[in-house]
């Protein structure tokens, strides 16, 4: 857990958008309804046939649209569907979390991750780190509308 | 038909270049400082230079006398490369911001060719992208690993981007400067799409599909995240808004920067830029001293890092300075004859009007007419970490090659 406190943050963020792949991403999500596991009611997820869809063009449209964080879930590595799409997806991230470092924003809004179909609680547990990562970059005062 | 150009702030190479409007059949006068203008009715009006919010009066008294109002060159549609200041809180306007409907013509140089046509009032041909005329083949392979400096002889056939050397080809449209042919990766200021620094920069975070990217487990469940260390991929491109968003920076969509810097407009354009960048930056954006400026910084580098530099390279800088006051004074001669002749002598040794070909140690690639290129050739060099000082500047790089503190003298 951060320095900062999610409570703090409370009421500072309602728009959390999420690419999940339809695969494994969607698949834990759906694990993860079917198990009424609660998750931040911020979260939108977006289905995409594979997080190698999702680009620097996506995730920026999402945030000058209002986006707090995005984030993309896919597969677990080596595990792809079709063959290295999370893979990719995850080095086009690397390169914009170090993009808004070098224009002085906090690079915790954008992330990626995996999870696994079988198990709901990878996505909740996903989704508990993007709001805690969010609050951070809020408290630092590195998101785009810098509120905290 | 009356033509006026003016120019409002910046590198004015772009304005300079107008002056070749004069060998066709029109009235043009070149207006250096626009506020002053009484305002008067006129045919076509060119734009030339970076904008700020407090010159949109001006503009719009511009706008109102005007016909045809075109943007000439990067600066004025994009932000050029003095856009690259918004990183550190400038506020460089586009043109598309105060007067969207205005023509835009793109690059940097921008092609008079273009602006002739344009004026004209012809239909302007769309030219082919960059990659369809590059003699160089792209595989769009994935990448083992990013090089900032290649030797571009060792293989003459493979894309640069297969190489792991970023060329910005992808999103540019051909040139008449064409960086590409003279050893330099393209530099994207003549982009196809809009847009196009994001998109390049989704495209070669693909190609780099090979290179190894941190991560770490999740704390639930046993599966992983992006790690927020620092990893190849971050270690390779230590520069990225400059190398993708390098002309583009205010119109890319991107937010502006935060990072709060007191010094002049130049320094922070040239603040957190690589090295190897250095001399291209100069070149594209000195304007009537660009090749002075550019050789003073290699000069500098040269002698603080110990790089050899043979007589022919000498030979060749000194021929360049004094085509730089012959520029000059056919510029203040108002000469369009002379202009034309004089660039011409330019482009056979620098390249282009960028100097693409001047480079730290000699040149990238033969000249014509000379007798032996190994003499002059220059080589990939290693970074050395140090202060450098030459003249009116002074800089210092870091480990890595990134420049951490520059100084440029007033009036340079």
């Amino acid at each position: 857990m951060s320095s900062c406190d999610i409570n703090e943050c409370e009421g500072k963020y309602d728009n959390i958008v999420v690419f999940m792949c339809n695969e494994c991403g969607q698949g834990s999500a759906n694990t993860a309804g079917v198990g009424r596991m609660p998750y931040d009611p911020s979260v939108r997820i977006v289905r995409v046939q594979c997080t190698g869809q999702i680009g620097p063009i996506q995730i920026m449209d999402a945030l000058n649209n209002g986006a707090d964080a995005v984030s993309c879930v896919g597969c677990c590595i080596g595990a792809c569907h079709f063959f290295n799409g999370n893979l990719l997806s995850m080095r086009r991230i690397k390169l914009m979390k170090k993009m808004f470092k070098e224009l002085g924003y906090s690079d915790q809004f954008i992330n990626q991750y995996t999870s696994r179909a079988a198990e709901g609680e990878t996505a909740v547990g996903d989704f508990e780190d993007i709001v805690e990562r969010l609050c951070t970059a809020i408290t630092e005062g590195g998101t785009f509308e810098n509120e905290c | 038909m009356n033509v006026k150009v003016f120019q409002f702030n910046g590198c004015n190479k772009c304005f300079h270049e107008t002056i070749l409007l004069k060998q066709n059949d029109m009235e043009v006068e070149l207006i250096s400082n626009p506020k002053d203008w009484k305002g008067e009715k006129i045919d076509v009006a060119v734009v030339s230079g970076y904008l700020l919010p407090e010159d949109k009066e001006i503009l719009l008294n511009i706008q109102s006398n005007a016909n045809k109002l075109i943007a000439y060159g990067d600066c004025t549609t994009t932000g050029g490369i003095f856009g690259l200041a918004n990183q550190k809180g400038a506020n460089i306007t586009p043109i598309s911001k105060i007067i969207p409907e205005s023509f835009k013509i793109n690059g940097c140089l921008a092609e008079i060719e273009e602006l002739t046509a344009t004026i004209k009032g012809g239909e302007v041909d769309k030219p082919p992208s960059l990659c369809k005329v590059c003699k160089r083949r792209s595989t769009c392979e994935y990448l083992d690993e990013v090089h900032r400096q290649i030797d571009i002889f060792e293989n003459e056939e493979a894309c640069f981007n297969d190489l792991g050397f970023l060329c910005n080809g992808y999103i540019a449209t051909e040139c008449k400067e064409r960086c590409v042919d003279y050893g330099t990766q393209c530099r994207g200021c003549k982009p196809i799409i809009d847009r196009s620094g994001v998109r390049m920069l989704g495209m070669f975070g693909t190609l780099m599909g090979n290179v190894e990217v941190a991560t770490e487990a999740s704390k639930y469940g046993a599966t992983d995240k992006l790690a927020d260390k620092d990893d190849d991929m971050t270690e390779s491109l230590p520069d990225i808004v400059g190398n993708f968003f390098r002309f583009s920076l205010p119109t890319s969509g991107l937010p502006k920067g935060r990072i709060h810097s007191k010094g002049s407009i130049l320094e922070n354009v040239f603040k957190g830029r690589l090295i190897e960048e250095f001399p291209l930056m100069t070149g594209l954006l000195g304007g009537d001293n660009s090749i002075s400026m550019t050789l003073s910084i290699i000069e500098a580098y040269e002698k603080g890092a110990e790089i050899e530099v043979n007589e022919q390279t000498k030979q060749y800088r000194q021929k360049l300075r004094s085509l730089e006051k012959e520029l000059k004074n056919a510029i203040d001669a108002q000469d369009a004859e002379k202009y034309k002749d004089v660039t011409e002598k330019i482009r056979k040794i620098a390249g282009n009007m960028n100097l693409s070909n001047v480079f730290y140690g000699g040149f990238k690639t033969p000249i014509d007419g000379a007798d032996n290129f190994d003499d002059y050739k220059a080589e990939p060099f290693e970074i050395k970490e140090g202060t450098y000082k030459n003249g009116i500047v002074e800089f210092s790089i870091d480990s890595k090659g990134v420049i951490k503190e520059i100084k440029i003298k007033e009036g340079a």
